[in-house]
């Protein structure tokens, strides 16, 4: 589902972001990314979704090569990918609702499905009596549960969280991770940054990358899913 | 399909967020888009019923020839038809003493008691002759040169005069389509930037989507589109209070000016004035999108 080969990321300001390295991912695994701050691990993910485009090397996502001026294939590889933004990003002004209803319009779903998979998916992650509540009005923690409605209900192919765990003290940090591990199927891989290495060291069928500088450590335990 | 229909009802929304966002310099472009359509209203409308009446008056016109006194009812007869006989004349008529003497009646109306003066009718006999406009010097030509014949008078200058000033209202006409046209493809592209600069984040997420650029720029096109239609309309409904009191201030007082049918310039307008707003909305919209700089 990813194959990088020489995959390197360098800024303009001439930031080593990401060293070369080579990793294949495929379809339904679980990844955790580690790292202190500023190794990273943003940077990596920024690679996966094509908002950043690799500096050397290859990168394939879902068959389709991410490169400078192929906007049709990110596209494309965007349309299956479930993004939890560190920040969240979600739209002001607008409903629990409406913010996963607005990730779901352009995918090829029915109106029918958007509407049934949003209320689901926020039921889903315990947001049933706030499906019609601006997500101004919202907790953090219930608007990260908004942002993980609105990257599941895309039924993707691939979650990308940015540091879901980054706020949450141990009990809801280990919650987070099993809710997110919850959502890896045979077709769905999920990849996400942490600090918590604690909470994660051990999980069986799982890749951990692990970052230093933008250097790049893999480590498979068990097999995949 | 059923998604795009589905969608729709989003975009709707999203445009009218959009407007709600600058509500107050948004009403002001709205009224000001407003004003200028209604200033080429105007324009449009006046250059309309100049054209129609220099139009009407060519079309009816006529050359009035005085011959010599006391001419005999059969001389009378030949000499009308010879001039039948010239090449552009369309028909001729005699307007005897008594005619020409009524008529004038008419035209002072309440000072028709300057005539009263006179003790004889001061007015004479002639001939009005109707013609072709574009055989007018040829005609006035033959005919001045026919025995018998003391004048020939023309309207000649009066055409020319309306027919420069039709010319005048043309170039002026134009002058304001250009200058309406640039105003709002600048004020729509402005507003349209500014809706952008201000949905950014929701912009830049929304692509990180995977959303596809139509989905993103549709409301900010329905947004410019609206709004100049509601300028356009918005203009038409004061042209038509305007053009309805000049109707009224010129067929009373003023009833020999063939004034084109008031409805069908209105319904000019409302052809012209809306297809121009939907164009400029459109362009200044695109300009307003392919301008913007909303990467992060
Ligand atoms: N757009 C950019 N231009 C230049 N340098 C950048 C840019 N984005 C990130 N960097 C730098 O690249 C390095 C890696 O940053 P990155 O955000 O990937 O770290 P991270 O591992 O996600 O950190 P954190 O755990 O704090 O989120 C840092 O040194 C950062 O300052
Ligand atoms: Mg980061």
């Amino acid at each position: 589902m990813i194959e990088a080969h020489d995959l390197e990321l360098i800024y303009n300001d001439g930031t080593v972001a990401v060293k070369p390295f080579d990793i294949t991912i495929g379809a339904g695994e679980l990844v955790y990314i580690t790292g202190a701050s500023g190794s990273g691990k943003t940077s990596l993910l920024k690679l996966l979704i094509g908002s950043e485009y690799p500096t050397g090397g290859t990168l394939n996502i879902l068959g389709e090569p991410i490169k400078k001026g192929n906007s049709k294939s990110i596209h494309k590889i965007r349309h299956k990918i479930g993004p939890i933004f560190q920040e969240f990003r979600l739209i002001k002004g607008k409903t629990s609702m409406d913010n996963v209803k607005l990730g779901m319009r352009f995918i090829g779903m029915t109106p029918s499905q958007i509407e049934e998979e949003a209320r689901l998916v926020l039921i889903k992650v315990g947001l049933e009596d706030k499906l019609n509540i601006k997500v101004d009005n919202l907790s953090w923690g219930e608007c990260q549960r908004v942002a993980i409605a609105r990257a599941v209900a895309r039924k993707p192919s691939l979650i990308l969280a940015d540091e879901p765990t980054g706020n949450l003290d141990r009990n809801n940090a280990i919650k987070m991770l099993e809710l997110l591990g919850s959502f890896r199927t045979k077709e769905t891989a999920v990849i996400m940054t942490t600090h918590a290495t604690h909470l994660i060291e051990g999980h069986a069928h799982a890749t951990y990358i692990h970052m230093d500088r933008g250097r790049v450590n893999i480590e498979r335990q068990g097999k995949s899913y | 399909m059923k998604t795009f229909i589905y969608n729709f009802r989003y975009f709707i929304k999203e445009s009218i967020d959009i407007f709600r966002l600058n509500l107050i310099s948004n009403i002001f472009s709205l009224l000001s888009t407003g004003l200028i359509f209604f200033v080429l209203t105007l324009i449009i409308a006046g250059w309309n019923i100049s054209s129609s009446v220099t139009e009407a008056i060519k079309g009816e016109s006529e050359i009035s020839v005085y011959f010599q006194e006391g001419l005999t009812e059969s001389k009378i007869i030949d000499l009308t038809n010879s001039i039948t006989n010239v090449r552009g004349v369309e028909s001729v008529n005699l307007v005897n003493e008594d005619e020409a003497y009524g008529r004038m009646e008419k035209v002072l109306g309440d000072d028709a008691q300057v005539l009263s003066f006179f003790e004889d009718n001061p007015f004479d006999a002639f001939l009005e002759v109707g013609i072709e406009l574009t055989e007018i010097e040829s005609i006035v030509d033959q005919i001045s040169q026919m025995a018998y014949v003391d004048l020939v008078r023309d309207n000649k200058e009066v055409l020319d005069r309306l027919s420069h000033m039709s010319d005048v209202l043309n170039l002026v006409s134009y002058l304001a389509l250009t200058a309406v046209g640039i105003t709002t493809l600048v004020i729509m592209s402005h507003i349209i930037r500014q809706g952008i600069y201000h949905h950014r984040e929701q912009i830049n997420t929304l692509e990180l989507l995977g959303a596809p650029k139509y989905f993103i720029a549709l409301p900010f096109y329905i947004e410019g589109i609206s709004m100049t239609l509601i300028g356009g309309l918005l203009s038409l409904v004061l042209s038509h209070f305007v053009i309805n009191e000049i109707y009224i201030q010129v067929s009373g007082p003023l009833p020999f000016i063939p004034m084109p049918n008031q409805g069908i310039v209105m319904q000019n307008l409302i052809i012209v004035i809306l297809g121009l707003s939907l164009v400029l909305g459109f362009f200044g919209s695109a300009f307003g999108v392919s301008s913007s700089r909303y990467k992060e």
